[in-house]
């Protein structure tokens, strides 16, 4: 099977794109309980800083990361106060409609200021193709995974070993708890939120050379992400790395098998298969998913 | 004293008559307009399929003012009615509220068709005209619908053409006989891919005996790796890949062939998006060499073919569109632009939007190819579709980050390039 290595190779590198988007979701989703549709129009405005700043200034989307991870982080802080604080209690109900009104203003506010034209963030690694042992990739690819790995470790560790990481577990397993044991939850779920705005802003810095950008280019990743977080359980950093690489090696190597026609159908029966039978995720604790609701 | 009365009798005959021809020929040009007519006009102009909704609304807005300054519509200025159609939903309420609020008595539109069957569904439901100049859909005109018109070809005519070009400019250029040829079918997975790729599928197979090695259809919204199809196909080795591509999906394909360096001899698309946009050309410039797209005609069209009043027509058309533009007409522009003229025929024609009128004056136009912007001829069938073969379409291919017509060679003065495509990085 010599298109084997090739097949291989690409599911890896789509995985760590995928993994990288998913990360900031499964933050947000775990620890605050919000499902954010709107996270894929902040992907999105990162995809525009990485245009406009290799356009206007000629900054590589690379070194622009120093300066992506605050701001992101910043304007994650910022929409927390307006929007998220306000509904962090309500329900679901409200909390899906605040975040797709949130989703759809974002995407018009791209389109009035930069138009629907599709734009092209073209830095020198991007033209770089590796050709190793029959497979062939882009150089660009090949960073985005190596951040994706980077950023997924750094979150783990984070949640894991550091006190900050304790007390947002904590207030994901219960909220109400952590509350009585004088923690401010409130400072915890504005942590999540920036957290997870500025790992899904450097997402979308580092896909901008390898996909178009345009004001609806976070909806071609985002329900992917949704996938990928209930694979790897909610909040789980390592499992959202895994449910990337099974989602993406399902797009790749099952497109090969079976069709491109088939790959949804793949990926979404063990989308329900796993809310079915083990809602915690493939990877997460069992019973996750009912703490803290 | 006679024949003095003969010269004035023979003059004033020949004022009257030229008065009269005058008249026929839509010569209220230059004479004020007296009220407004309005017309509905639905596009996406927000959302996933702005960037193209937003083109045909310049290409509208350009042809409203060309029409303006040529006596407007029924002797009357010509004003557009815009709603938002964003998707299916939106396209049906739009249109009910251009018809309940605004009044309309036509609406014209949509381009996509994901939008065209539901607006065009919600103007029938009040009995009011719908005029597509752009959607392909080959089930648009199937639905028995007597308001619904379309002045673009349909989906099957775009596969009857790629075809014919593949089989008869491509073949003998490859020294292949059309049965040797080998041709994958990849395209995205919406009634516009499928329809134009089903109609390329069984005349390839049926007409030629072509030798289809793949058919294979993607979701372009959601696919965002092209490694595994691109791998199958290495090893089916086409001649040629039919493309039906629906967006960004036309850059992704392209980018992973070079990049896992996918030999074929020729890419063919069809129709405005994917290969067809302009971005395909600002991503890749150069690299983008290649890709051969049926649409409208671009540079290289060669006007003397054209009828001395679609002449006049196509160069006015051009440089508005420049001007507002500052870019050549795109296909999204010619097709609005083109759509909103044949409009303003029809109506000039009938003198009324009353639907049996307006349908009569519709079927009873016959011109020929050449008549029109962009070297179009009008013959609309009962079903209100525009015939295919009036409806003429041009091979354009990329060049050096230019889509420049190729074919057919009596229409322009360019050549087809790169037949059969060479190594990826000599394609200069």
């Amino acid at each position: 099977m010599t298109a084997l290595p090739q097949l291989l190779v690409s599911t890896v590198l789509l995985g760590g794109i995928y993994a990288l988007i998913a990360v900031g979701l499964t933050l947000i989703f775990g620890i605050m309980r919000v499902v954010n549709f709107a996270h894929g129009e902040f992907l999105m405005l990162g995809m525009y800083l990485a245009f406009w700043s290799f356009t206007l200034w000629g900054l590589d989307p690379y070194f622009l990361l120093v300066v992506a991870v605050p701001l992101f982080f910043a304007i994650g802080l910022g929409i927390y106060a307006l929007v998220m604080r306000g509904v962090i209690h309500a329900s679901h109900n409200v909390q899906i409609f605040t975040t797709v009104g949130l989703s759809t203003a974002l995407q018009n506010v791209a389109l009035v200021f930069w138009t629907g034209d599709f734009r092209f963030v073209r830095p020198w690694e991007s033209s770089i193709v590796v050709r190793i042992l029959g497979a062939a990739f882009n150089l660009s690819q090949v960073i985005a995974f190596a951040v994706a790995l980077l950023f997924t470790l750094a979150l783990f560790a984070f949640m894991k070993w550091t006190h900050a990481g304790r007390v947002m577990r904590a207030t994901a397993q219960d909220g109400e708890a952590a509350t009585l044991m004088g923690i401010d939850t409130d400072r915890v779920y504005r942590l999540a939120f920036a957290m997870g705005i500025a790992c899904v802003g450097v997402a979308g810095v580092l896909v901008s050379p390898l996909y178009s950008v345009y004001p609806t280019a976070g909806l071609q990743f985002v329900l992917l992400a949704y996938v990928v977080v209930v694979l790897g359980g909610l909040g789980d950093m390592v499992g959202a790395l895994l449910g990337a690489l099974i989602v993406a090696a399902v797009e790749v190597i099952g497109s090969y098998v079976f069709g491109s026609a088939w790959k949804e159908v793949i990926y979404f029966v063990l989308f329900i298969a796993v809310l079915v039978f083990r809602p915690a995720g493939l990877f997460g604790q069992r019973g996750a998913e009912a703490l803290g609701a | 004293m006679r024949r003095r009365h003969a010269v004035l009798s023979t003059f004033i005959a020949v004022i009257a008559l030229a008065c009269a021809s005058f008249a026929l020929v839509g010569g209220t040009e230059g004479q004020p307009l007296q009220g407004e007519y309005k017309i509905g006009l639905l596009e996406p102009l927000t959302g996933p399929l702005a960037f193209e909704g937003k083109r045909h609304l310049d290409g509208y807005e350009v042809m409203r003012d060309l029409i303006n300054g040529r006596g407007g519509v029924m002797g009357k200025k010509l004003v557009l009615v815009v709603g938002d159609a964003v998707d299916p939903t939106a396209a049906g309420s739009e249109a009910n509220r251009l018809i309940t609020r605004e009044g309309v008595k036509i609406i014209t539109g949509t381009y996509s068709s994901t939008l065209c069957g539901a607006a065009s569904e919600a103007a029938s439901r009040q009995n009011v005209i719908y005029w597509e100049s752009s959607c392909v859909d080959p089930r648009f005109n199937k639905r028995g619908l007597r308001n619904v018109f379309r002045t673009e070809i349909d989906g099957t005519g775009f596969g009857w053409y790629n075809i014919e070009f593949i089989a008869k400019h491509l073949a003998p250029r490859f020294n292949l006989k059309p049965n040797q040829i080998k041709i994958a079918f990849l395209a995205e997975d919406s009634s516009y891919g499928q329809g134009v790729t089903e109609a390329a599928r069984q005349r390839a197979k049926q007409e030629f005996g072509m030798q289809e090695v793949a058919v294979e259809y993607y979701a372009f919204a959601s696919t965002n790796d092209f490694s595994p199809i691109i791998a199958k196909f290495k090893q089916l080795n086409p001649d040629v890949v039919h493309h039906i591509a629906r967006s960004t999906d036309a850059m992704l394909f392209w980018r992973q062939s070079r990049e896992q360096n996918f030999m074929f001899k020729a890419l063919v698309h069809a129709g405005a998006t994917g290969y067809g946009s302009s971005d395909f050309g600002k991503a890749l410039g150069a690299d983008g060499n290649g890709p051969f797209v049926l649409a409208e005609p671009g540079p290289g069209l060669r006007l003397d073919s054209f009828r001395p009043e679609a002449r006049k027509l196509e160069q006015d058309f051009s440089e508005a569109i420049k001007k507002k533009t500052g870019d050549e007409p795109l296909a999204s522009h010619r097709l609005a632009g083109s759509g909103l003229w044949l409009l303003k025929i029809v109506l000039d024609h009938a003198k009324t939007d009353d639907l049996e009128k307006f349908r009569t004056a519709v079927l009873s136009l016959d011109m020929p190819v050449g008549s029109m912007l962009n070297g179009w001829g009008v013959k609309f069938a009962e079903n209100g579709q525009n015939a295919n073969e009036r409806v003429q379409h041009y091979m354009l291919q990329w060049q050096n980050g230019k889509m420049n017509t190729v074919w057919p060679e009596e229409f322009t003065t360019f050549r087809a390039k790169w037949i059969p495509l060479g190594p990826w990085d000599q394609r200069k």
